[in-house]
Order: structure tokens, then sequence, then C-alpha cells
């Protein structure tokens, strides 16, 4: 077949080491972190910018699929090799080229585990402000391509306020660039445009990041509740109040207890909601902040306040929060994370919406999310092996993102469509929106070979969805793997 | 275009466009129709808001028609008349910055947002807002104060500047320096393509990754993928109170070291700004036009000579005084607005009239030099000093005089070169006098020309180069504008 041929010529140019398509090899790389499952035909680990256009060259003469993959921890199947086709891994590609702190800029390949630059650059009192709560294993490289956010990204943006300058290789091999070190380059801006493309319009090869001081001061609290509409409203009166906390987020009481039973934060348990607040500036700003914080949420009726005293407490409060995810996992076969946006005044009623989903399901699900952007992550715990509960799952997903689309919402605030949710693209926008995105995606991946049927969904496929028939729950819309074949997101 | 072949067409579009936005929302051409001569006083009954074509005109090229849709609908049908018969189109704001740009090839339809002037949505409890792109900058300010509530939008003229115009510009004031550009704070984008598709991207959370950034694509594409119809934005909550610290140097390079303590300070500021010493003397008192073609010496005699950072800062008092602190020594003057309590002895002036002022250095300097030339620089933060420098030098080997102010923390900064006060200047003169700034800029940098004489267009490059991929960028707006009816000539042409 192909493939094999392919691989030999791949062979030639990344090195023998550096390519795998032995079935057990290939196995490894047939899931993300999320639901999705697609067995890839060769894996190969490129090591320089001209092999990627090598390979994209190769791949474009044979028409075969090219996905690129960071660290597979991405929760929307976008680096699932979902037609088949050669996985473009970046693990060899993970060096951090240029520091430079007088402009406040870093250089980096798109194999650069996030946290290892925030350390690389710590000790000059700078760090890289995007802490996807995977920041210990994820990629800048997937953080461009999904434009990631993270719990600390409320006050300092998320991934593309933190991009100014890209080197990309396109699908027939061009290499090109966008940006610079400078904020503002003449013309039109197609580094902001790239980042948050998903590994649809080229690859990412060189990351020109911003890095960002570290503050001055840190203030880190609790706040407890007995309901949990009193912690939303909290979370709206908050924001109402002007201040942005540098990070605001919220666990329900069953994901708390959930959460101590694994890792002991000090959340009390018979508490119906807290809230991670986190204020971050100048030590003057953050004292009086954290003053008005305590006193608005004591005043919509907050059971208590606490602040973190030193740094021990702090990590505490967070060790939590962080660990919330593996946290879930081991009590649940497996989990489906959603990653719908709301307006933040609309998050009392929207968690009401969620329980009634839960409810009408009979699914558990629990709540963890970034409320202070008003960026939910219900986890719907649920048993692959079951196909009943599955189909449940996947109904009540789509129900809770509907509900978020219908108070002016989007389907998805860092996870991306990839291909778990193209079909909800549908319900957010019209087929002229969508066929605008699809022209400018032909612009750099005229075929679609680069990490085909992701991000757009098909003209057909929305009409489809639209007319209430969901194609997840009756196989793929085009694939050769199943759409929905579970496993932990873990 | 030769006027006879003018003619004919000219009747047509006018034609056209009434059949789409009615005879009220049309400026056509002043022609004589069939026998029915229309006087002065009947062309005043017909349509109120009109002003003659000649008033629209761009680098003296006068429009064939200038059209106010009231819809989106209304757009797309007027551009997918204009792509099928060739129509060059221009869509406008409030014509503050139409001289960006290489001399357009000819207007057929100067496509006015002016009715797209509304609310879209306003929810103050969450910090959002969306408008018409046509809703004026201070109107959209406006609105927000009620809410106390701001955009950190502050470009030049807001009373004329819309939504749309500074979007498409991607122009910027002194807040860019604090909140970043439009590129971080604008969530949601509609806009109607060259090929009459009603489109969008984003929407209205501040937190959102669903499809393609269309937000990122419009911004500073100066009108050439589509035609913004409204724009959402994330909002922030106004200061409380606000000071600016003036702080005076010998020299640029003194500026630049101050700038890098208050870089390495924990301070926030919202704006970092420098001001060159010529720069002072057009800030200080905005004066009347002169003789537009000379420069004069200031009426008020003062000395120029320093280069002055002002660093503004909001917050409580406790807040302000650590600014204090951490400025220490370097502030010379500190400025408080009018109606704030006057904490400190050295407070004068009106502090928000100041930054007005440095919003509006561009309208001031052409004011008073119908020859003038302003560029926009893009450099890295630590190239800033060697761009400010090259500006001076350029202006002097080309007999210029240069006036400079910018975000100095941002690197985005915009230079003045204006006639001496001898011969009025040749049009070679403004493009030797770019030229040879760009040649001293690093590789990386922008410097592209918001404002020139006509005459200067035709002879060097206005837009200069771009790290960006051109090849690129030609292709994408291929793909949206396939026939190039929008702003043809002016961008990528
Ligand atoms: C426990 C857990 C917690 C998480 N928390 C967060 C969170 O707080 N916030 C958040 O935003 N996300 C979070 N995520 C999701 C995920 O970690 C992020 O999306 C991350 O950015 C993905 O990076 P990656 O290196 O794993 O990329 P992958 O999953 O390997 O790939 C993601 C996408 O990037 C593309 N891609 C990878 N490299 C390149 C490249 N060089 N050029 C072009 N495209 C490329 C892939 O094709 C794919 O479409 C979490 C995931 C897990 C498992
Ligand atoms: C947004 C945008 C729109 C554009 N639109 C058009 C268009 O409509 N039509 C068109 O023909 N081209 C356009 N261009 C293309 C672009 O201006 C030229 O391709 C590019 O400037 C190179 O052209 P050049 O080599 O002829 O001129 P350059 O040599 O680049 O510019 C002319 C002068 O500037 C000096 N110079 C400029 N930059 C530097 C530098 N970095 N280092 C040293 N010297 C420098 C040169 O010394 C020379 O004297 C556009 C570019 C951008 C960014």
């Amino acid at each position: 077949m192909q493939y094999s041929r392919l691989a030999r010529q791949i062979r030639k140019i990344v090195g023998k080491d550096a390519v795998l398509d032995q079935p057990e090899d290939l196995m490894l790389y047939e899931y993300d972190g999320g639901v999705d499952r697609g067995t890839p035909d060769i894996i190969c680990f490129p090591q320089t910018t001209e092999h990627v256009s090598k390979i994209m060259q190769l791949a474009t003469k044979a028409g075969v699929p090219i996905v690129p993959r960071g660290a597979g921890t991405g929760l929307s199947g976008g680096s699932i090799a979902r037609k088949g086709g050669i996985v473009l891994g970046f693990s060899r590609m993970s060096k951090i080229l240029e520091i430079d702190i007088a402009n406040q800029r870093a250089i980096v390949q798109p194999g650069v585990v996030n946290l290892d630059l925030t350390h690389a650059v710590e000790s000059q009192g700078f760090y890289f402000a995007p802490d996807p709560s995977s920041q210990k294993a994820c990629t800048i490289g997937g953080n461009v391509a999904e434009n990631s956010g993270g719990p600390h990204t409320l006050a300092n943006g998320v991934t593309v306020n933190h991009v100014t300058g890209l080197e990309v290789v396109l699908p027939d091999g061009r290499i090109v660039e966008f940006g610079s070190k400078a904020n503002d380059a003449c013309g039109y801006d197609l580094t902001g445009f790239f980042v948050g493309s998903e590994g649809t319009l080229g690859i990412a090869t060189k990351i020109t990041v911003r890095l960002t001081k570290l503050p001055e001061a840190v203030a880190t609290m609790l706040a407890v509740f007995n309901t949990i509409d009193d912690a939303a409203n909290s979370v709206v009166a908050i924001t109402a109040a002007s201040i942005t906390p540098a990070a605001l987020e919220m666990l329900d009481g069953w994901t708390l207890r959930t959460v101590e039973a694994a890792t002991p934060a000090g959340y009390p348990l018979d508490s119906a909601a807290v809230l991670l607040i986190e204020l971050e500036g100048l030590r003057e700003a953050v004292d009086e902040n954290a003053d008005i914080v305590r006193n608005i949420c004591m005043k919509v009726g907050a059971r208590e306040v606490r602040l973190a005293a030193n740094e021990a407490e702090r990590q505490r409060l967070w060790s939590g929060r962080k660990n919330a995810f593996g946290a879930v996992g081991r009590i649940s076969p497996s989990y489906y994370v959603q990653d719908g946006v709301i307006p933040r005044t609309r998050i009392p009623e929207t968690l009401r919406h969620i329980d009634s989903v839960s409810k009408k399901y009979n699914l558990q699900i629990g709540n963890i999310f970034h409320a202070g952007d008003g960026n939910l992550h219900p986890l719907i715990l649920f048993d692959p092996r079951d196909a009943d509960q599955t189909a449940r799952t996947i109904a009540a997903g789509r129900e809770i993102l509907e509900f978020c689309v219908s108070v002016g919402g989007s389907i998805t605030g860092e996870h991306g469509v990839g291909m778990e949710k193209l079909n909800e693209m549908c319900v957010m926008f019209s087929e002229d929106d969508i066929e605008v995105m699809t022209r400018l995606r032909n612009v750099f991946n005229p075929k679609s070979i680069l990490n085909p049927q992701k991000v757009l969904p098909t003209t057909r496929s929305c009409r489809e969805t639209n007319a209430g028939d969901h194609p997840s729950l009756h196989g793929p819309v085009n694939a050769s793997a199943p759409a929905t074949s579970a496993h932990g997101a873990d | 275009m030769p006027a006879d072949l003018a003619l004919a067409p000219a009747h047509s579009i006018a034609d056209e466009m009434k059949s789409i936005v009615g005879a009220a929302n049309l400026v056509g051409p002043p022609v004589e129709r069939r026998n029915k001569k229309r006087n002065r006083k009947d062309r005043r009954l017909g349509t109120r808001d009109e002003a003659p074509l000649g008033s629209y005109a761009i680098d003296e090229v006068v429009p064939v028609a200038v059209v106010s849709p009231g819809s989106e609908e209304e757009i797309a049908a007027i551009l997918r008349i204009a792509s099928e018969r060739d129509y060059v189109v221009v869509p406008t704001g409030g014509m503050t910055k139409q001289n960006i740009g290489y001399v357009p090839d000819r207007i057929d339809i100067l496509l006015r947002m002016n009715r797209f002037n509304k609310v879209e949505h306003y929810d103050a409890g969450d910090l959002t807002f969306g408008a018409g792109a046509g809703m004026t900058i201070s109107d959209v300010q406006q609105t927000l104060a009620a809410n106390s509530q701001m955009l950190p939008l502050d470009p030049m003229l807001p009373d004329r500047a819309t939504v749309g115009g500074v979007l498409a510009a991607n122009a910027h004031g002194p807040m860019k320096s604090g909140f970043g550009g439009a590129r971080d704070y604008c969530i949601g984008v509609h806009f109607v393509t060259a090929d009459g598709k009603i489109a969008k991207g984003g929407g209205r959370v501040v937190k959102n990754v669903a499809g393609y950034d269309m937000m990122k694509l419009m911004i500073g594409s100066f009108g050439t993928l589509g035609v913004i119809t409204s724009a959402n934005f994330k909002v922030f909550p106004a200061p409380l109170q606000t000071r600016t610290f003036v702080c005076a140097f010998a020299s640029l390079a003194e500026a630049i070291a101050f700038r890098d303590r208050v870089l390495a300070s924990p301070l926030q500021p919202m704006c970092v700004e420098i001001n060159s010493p010529r720069a002072q003397e057009y800030l200080a008192a905005p004066a009347a036009p002169r003789d537009p073609d000379h420069h004069h010496a200031p009426v008020r005699l003062e000395n120029y000579s320093s280069w002055n950072v002002l660093v503004r800062a909001s917050g409580s008092d406790a807040v302000l005084n650590r600014y204090r602190q951490e400025l220490g020594a370097a502030v010379t003057r500190e400025i408080a607005a009018a109606d704030e309590k006057q904490l400190w002895t050295r407070i004068s002036n009106d502090e928000k009239q100041l930054w007005t002022r440095i919003s509006n250095f561009e309208p001031t300097v052409i004011d008073r030099h119908r020859n003038g030339m302003v560029i926009n620089v893009s450099v890295s933060i630590a190239d800033v000093q060697s761009a400010l420098q090259a500006a001076e030098d350029s202006a002097i080997e080309h007999n210029l005089l240069c006036a400079s102010i910018g975000r100095i923390t941002a690197g985005a900064l915009v230079i003045a070169f204006m006639p001496l006060a001898v011969d009025p200047p040749s049009a070679m003169q403004f493009a030797n006098a770019a030229s040879s700034l760009r040649g001293r800029l690093p590789r990386d940098a922008s410097a592209h020309v918001l404002r020139c004489p006509k005459e200067s267009k035709s002879r060097f490059d206005v837009w200069g180069t771009t790290p960006t991929d051109l090849e690129m960028m030609r292709s994408l707006r291929a793909s949206m504008d396939p026939h190039g009816i929008l702003n043809r000539g002016r961008f990528l042409a």
C-alpha cells in the first residue's frame, strides 16, 4: 500500500528512528484527551522546519491527510487522524530558540511544553501567561492551534493575546512568516487569524510569544457558599463591581466533595459551591480589591471567605482545582467535558438548566469552571461500555451547548471545535458564515489534506444537524473511526 | 477614467443604487436628467443630509454616487451589483482616515455606514457591548459612560471616527499601552463580503474559540475583505480617578531609560506616551491654521527641548501614591482631571484635555501644515529608541521638521514630517524622507503612511514592507473579493 512507500520516503527525510508505522505504535496515537478516536497510518517526528516542509510536499503529492499533534491533551479530537494518514509529532521540535527579555518576547518551537517556557524565564521575573490546567504536558503549538486559555487568562487574555509572530508551513510546503516581535505588523493580522485555527491552516514551526511580568502581589481566596445561586450571584456581583480577578473559578458541591476525597484542599464538604478567587498586581490594588471581593461575597451570602496566608496555603487551595479532572476520573469510568460559554450574568440560570438536564437524562454532571469569563466545564459522567448511557451523554451535552448559544453564548471557550463539536458549529453559525470560513481555509489548505474534517462542517451535515439528526449518534459524518467511541478525558 | 466615459455609467449607477436604498439615501451626480432640469432649490428639498459629491472626494477623486444603505441586505445587494458590473466601492465611516493608502483608481460607489449607528446590545453587568459600524467612538463612549464603563479605544477625532473605520484601519490612541489594541478586546464582528454574503465571526461572550477568528482578519484590513456592519466588544470599568505624571528628560536616551524602569516596575499604567521636543509645540495649544504650507514658530515662545514621557495612572489614592513613590524624582509635573479633587501641589491643567490632544496629534499637525506627512510606525519595544532617532535623522537629511509621539511600551509610534519655514516641500522630499526612515528601521518593523500630500503618493510606496507574507495576503483578498471591487488600488493593489 502507498503508506509503506510514504514511510520509506519520510524516513529518508527525518531519519529511521523518527518514523513509526507498526500497529502497536499507531494504536498509541488513536486518541487525544477527548472522546473520539481514529488510527493514523504513519507517525513521524520532524526536527526542522525543512523536514515539515518536505513531508507536507510528499503528503500533498500523495493526497494523504496530515494531522499535527502536540502532546495530545486536546479535548475535542483536534489531533486525531480521523481519515488516517500521517501524524506529525513535535516532540523533537521542542527547543526554546530565543529569550529576549528586553522585548518581552521568546521564540519557541511548537513542541515546547507550556510550563517549561515559564520555568525558563521565571528567574528573570517573567512567565508565559496562558496556563491551561494541562500546562505540565501540553505544547505551545497545541496552545496556538486551540487558542487555549486557563484559570489565569481572565485578566491576562488567552493565547492569541500573547502571540505576535509565527513561522508557518503550508500544505504545499511553502514556509511563510506572519508578524514579528512587534505588536502590529502592517497588513492583515494573519498571526491572529492563525491562532485558534486548530491545525487546519498550516503547521506552526516557530512561535513568537509575549512574556508577561510576574505580579508583585497575589491574593488567593476561597469563598464558601451554602447555595449554588449565591456563588453564581457573587460572580455576577464581582464583575459588576468592575473588578477583574486574575482567576475566578467555581466548583459545585458534588465536584468539590469528589475533589476533596482525592486531594484534600480544604474545601468544606457540606458546602454547595466554592469560588476560588485570585487577585494579582500592584500590592496596594490587590489589598483593596481583596477587601472589596470579600465584602461582595459576604453580602451576597457567602458562609465564609478565607484568604490564603502564605504560599503553602495558596498552593493547597489550588491543588484541588488543578487535580479536579483526575479526581473525577477516579470515580467514573469516563466523563465528557463540555466547554460552553455564557454571558457571566446568566450563570445562575444556566447552572439551574444543567441541573435539569442532569435529571432529565439521569446522569451525574459535575460543574467546575472558569466562572469569571462564563466558560463552563460541565463534566458528564458515563460508562462508555453502556451504549444507552453514552447516547444520553451526548444528547445531554448537546442540550447544554444549545442552551449556552440560546442565551448569547458559544459552544466552546477554549477546547476548540475539533471533530467533537463539528455539528454544533451549525447551531452558532449560518451556512454563509461557514462558507466564508471555508473559503478562507481553502486559501491556506485548498484540498483539506491538513487536518481534514475538523472545525468546519459541510453544508450538508449542517442541514442534517439542524433537522435534528445528530450524526454522531448514528455514526460518523464521513470518518473512518466512530465519532463517539468513548475514552476517558484525562 | 476619462470624463466622457464616466458620464454614461454615472446615471445608471445612481439609478441602480436608488432602487436599492431609495432616493433619500443617495447623493447622485448633479447632472441634468432628460428634461427635468433640477435647480438648486429642488435638490435641497430632495434630500436632507446631503452634501455635494465633491465634499466626499478622496485624494481629489470624486465618487460617482454616495450611498447610505440601511441594512445588511441592502449592502449585500449593492455589492452584488458592484461585483457584477465592476463598480469600485469605497466603504466609509467618518472619513477621518481616507488619506491612508494609494490614491483610489476611481470611486463608483462611496458606501456610507452612517445609518448603522445604533447600539446593537449592551449588557453592562457583563461588560459587553455591540455597536453598528457607523456609530461614532464618542457616541460609544457616551453610552458606556452612563454605566461608568469605557472602551479603551481613543483614536483621533472621536466625534467623527466610527467603529467600522477604526477597526478597518486598526487605529489606536494612547490607551493602547495599557489595554492592547482592538484585536485584544473586539469579540465579534458582522460583515458583508464583496460578493454579497452576510457573515459573522466570534460572538458576544468574552471567551470564544468557535470557528475562525474573523475579528483578527477584519481589523486592519482597510475595507478590502468586506464591509464591517457591526462589532462586539469587551468593555472596561471607567477609572474612578486618573493622574498624569509628566517626566521631562534632556535626551531621548534618558527618556527611554526611564521607560525601561517603568517596564521593570510593578506599575501597570493606562498610558505611557512619549512626546518629542517638537511634538510638545503641537500638543500645547492646537493653534488655528495659518499659512498651511510653512512652519511657524509657536505663538507662546516656550523652550521645547525636553523629551517628555507621560505616565497615566488610575486607581485609589494609595495606588497613585505608589506611582509617586516609584516614579520618584523623574516627575516634573502632575496633572489631574479638572473635575477631580486636587491632591497634590504641583497639579495643574486638565488631564483629559491633554490626552485628547495627544489622540488628535495627526489632525493638529495637518491643520497647521496642509503639506505634512504622518507615519504610523510599529516596532518591537527594544527598537523604539532607534526608530525615534531615525525619524529625527531622516527629517534633517531631507530638510523637514520632525515631531513624534507614541506608545513606547507597546512600540506604536506616530511620526510627523513637516515643511520648514522656507519653500513648500517637493513631492519627492516626503517620499525620500519616508524611504530614509524605513531604511533605518529593523527588518521586522512596519512604517505605513497615514497621511501625505497626494502628489507624493505616486512617488513611493505608502505601505512599506511587512514581515507578514504578502502573497498570502493577496490570496486572501482574492478569496474574499475576487473582482477587487473594494478599495481598488489603495491597498494590496
Ligand atoms: C486535564 C486537562 C486539562 C485541560 N485544561 C485546559 C485548560 O484549562 N484550558 C484549555 O484551553 N485547554 C485545556 N485542556 C485542553 C488541552 O490541553 C489544550 O487544548 C492544549 O492546548 C492542547 O495542547 P497539545 O499540545 O496537547 O495539543 P494536541 O492535543 O496534540 O493538539 C491540539 C490541536 O493542535 C493542533 N496542533 C498541534 N501542534 C500544532 C502545530 N505545531 N501547528 C498547527 N497545529 C498544531 C492539532 O492538530 C490539534 O488540532 C486540558 C486538557 C486536559 C487533558
Ligand atoms: C499592507 C500592504 C499593502 C500593500 N499594498 C501594495 C499595493 O497596493 N501595491 C503595491 O505595489 N505594493 C503593495 N504593497 C507591497 C509592498 O509595499 C512592497 O512589495 C514592498 O514594500 C517591497 O517593495 P519595493 O521593494 O518595491 O519597495 P521598497 O524598497 O520596500 O520601498 C521603497 C523604499 O523604502 C525603503 N525601505 C522600505 N522598507 C525598508 C526596509 N525595511 N529596510 C530598508 N529599506 C526599506 C527602501 O529603501 C526604498 O527606498 C503592500 C504592502 C503592505 C504591507
